[in-house]
């Protein structure tokens, strides 16, 4: 039941995002006329709705749709936006999977730390919008909309495949999992060479691009 | 539906109905407090003419935002010029929903917090959620297509990037002496062993700092410096639009001054309370008032400092936040890490 439901809103993202590709003028009447196809699956499918699998469906319609956006909009700044949008959906997919920590720190570093410096980068290069934006014509056109359909085909195969496991299967976390407390445990132990050598690189990374500052300024 | 859910469903609006009702109730007598209070200290004698010493002031101004001209600029970039209100004032009101304002206690037959959400890494969500109040100011400055109010965004987001980290390793403290991330941990670990304000000043210290930083608050106003910047990132915006901004403020003062209540004086601690043998829930509406009169001493610190100090100069506010905070709260955790290690605390 919800993996039809899922699959059935994936089918209307990619007919949305055809029509935008192939008519763009027309985006408007077509997302109005698929939103109301996809209320009206909703409205069927009503018992869907206590399941943790459509919330995690209905997440990663949000993300694969932010993440549409942050490509084809010809507006870096409001492409940064989309992007916030999609870190958070990601966030949201570690909250379902348990992994409160995870998901508090994505939203802290990505959605927070990371995503500021490139809404700096915005202004401070004042990025006009690119006009002329659209998909490369012909063969380019239809390259993409055979590839579109051959991961639409793919998704298919493997959802179908999986649609009578749970999302996620209850018990199947000991208690105590995700917290702070069992990351900075396995983090400090288990993963100690990997921890450390990550903190070397970022290190390294971090006086590599002091010293090219440095250079261009004297 | 399972009767367990709809009770937990229930109890969930009422609980985020009173603190919406109570955050706004602040918010807009701040204003007035504000206004008062620097009148006192100028020696005049402020808005007292609508109500009794003026305090229906704040439903009168709401009135009239509400029915001011709202104009909006030919040359802003609208989709996000009418978004950057909302995203400034939205997580300033989700960060209070984590902060506990009173010890849990019997209502109707069941247990319940004075808290809205009782979140494992509270902590985490609040840094996590004012990181995000940076783009509202960023977007606004930037969607308004002026140069001021760009010069003001661009001020903004590098001063509360600059004061986050000073924050953030202050509070590491803090974490550390509970060794929880959750709000409630905290609050009981400083009931049993003794305020953190007593053991880690100098984290307080910064900790308050970074949070009139952070809050765009004098001495660290520059990116609305009205000498240089007319009004800074909000200069095109007017109407309701600009109240936002304007209570975005305020209630970031709340929530800062109430983490500080939180972090660093008990929470809603009194000492020696139960020494009273109050009945619970008497107890109870003690300690929700203490908290209150906490977080008020903060609201007023706020205010008398605006109104004493002078503003920073731009390479001033950096200095602080990079050569001063930043080594003396990385030296602070040193410090409390020997605390931990003695079991002093």
């Amino acid at each position: 039941m919800t993996i039809h439901l899922l699959l059935g809103l994936v089918l209307i993202l990619f007919v949305f995002a055809a029509v935008r590709a192939l008519a763009p003028s027309r985006a408007l009447l077509a997302g109005t006329v698929l939103g109301i196809g996809a209320l009206a699956l909703l409205a069927v499918n009503y018992q869907a709705l206590l399941s943790p699998e459509f919330w995690a469906g209905l997440i990663g319609f949000v993300a694969i749709l932010s993440a549409l956006m942050v490509v084809i909009h010809p507006n870096p700044m409001v492409s940064i936006l989309f992007l916030i949008v999609n870190l958070f959906c990601i966030a949201l997919f570690y909250l379902i999977l348990r992994a409160e920590f995870l998901a508090v720190l994505q939203i802290i570093i990505y959605a927070g730390a990371i995503m500021v410096l490139f809404v700096f980068v915005v202004m401070l290069l004042n990025l006009k919008a690119e006009e002329g934006l659209r998909l490369g014509g012909g063969p380019q056109r239809w390259g993409a909309l055979l590839l579109a359909v051959v991961f639409v085909l793919l998704m298919f195969h493997a959802l179908h495949d999986r649609s009578d496991q749970p999302y996620v299967e209850p018990g199947a976390f000991e208690s105590g999992f995700g917290s702070a407390r069992a990351l900075g445990g396995l983090l400090f132990s288990r993963y100690l060479v990997a921890f450390e050598a990550a903190s070397l690189l970022l290190i390294a990374g971090m006086v590599g691009a002091v010293v090219v500052a440095k250079r261009k300024v004297g | 539906m399972d009767p367990d859910i709809a009770r937990v469903l229930v109890e969930s609006a009422v609980k985020i109905a009173l603190f919406f009702f109570i955050l706004l109730t602040v918010v807009a007598y701040m204003t007035l407090v504000e206004r008062r209070v620097s009148a006192w200290i100028q020696d005049r004698q402020g808005p007292n003419r609508v109500g009794p010493l003026g305090l229906l002031q704040p439903l009168a101004d709401g009135i009239k935002f509400l029915f001011k001209e709202e104009v909006t600029p030919p040359h802003v970039y609208r989709p996000v010029y009418l978004l950057a209100p909302m995203l400034i004032f939205v997580p300033a009101l989700v960060t209070f929903s984590v902060i506990p304002i009173g010890p849990a206690l019997e209502l109707f037959g069941q247990r319940v917090r004075l808290q809205i959400a009782d979140v494992d890494n509270g902590v985490l969500v609040i840094l996590a959620f004012a990181s995000m109040g940076v783009y509202g100011i960023a977007l606004a400055g930037w969607s308004s297509s002026n140069k001021y109010s760009l010069m003001g965004a661009l001020r903004s987001s590098a001063q509360l990037i600059s004061y986050e980290l000073a924050m953030g390793l202050s509070i590491v403290g803090v974490l550390m002496a509970a060794g929880s991330l959750r709000l409630n941990d905290i609050v009981q670990h400083q009931i049993e062993h003794g305020w953190n304000l007593i053991w880690q000043l100098p984290g307080f210290l910064i900790f308050l700092t970074a949070a009139f930083a952070e809050t765009n608050r004098l001495p660290f106003d520059l990116p609305e410096a009205e000498t240089e910047l007319v009004a800074g990132y909000h200069t095109e915006y007017s109407g309701m639009r600009f109240s936002m901004f304007y209570m975005a403020e305020y209630a970031n003062m709340v929530t800062a001054s109430a983490l500080a209540v939180t972090l660093y004086c008990g929470g809603y601690h009194v000492p020696g309370l139960h020494l009273l043998r109050l009945p619970e829930p008497a107890a109870a509406l003690v300690q929700v008032l203490a908290f209150g009169l906490k977080v008020g001493f903060f609201l007023f610190l706020y205010v008398w400092v605006r109104w004493t100090l002078p503003r920073f100069r731009y390479d001033q506010l950096m200095n602080l936040g990079w050569k001063v905070l930043l080594p003396v709260a990385v030296l602070h955790i040193l410090w409390v890490s020997f605390l931990v290690l003695m079991n002093w605390t």
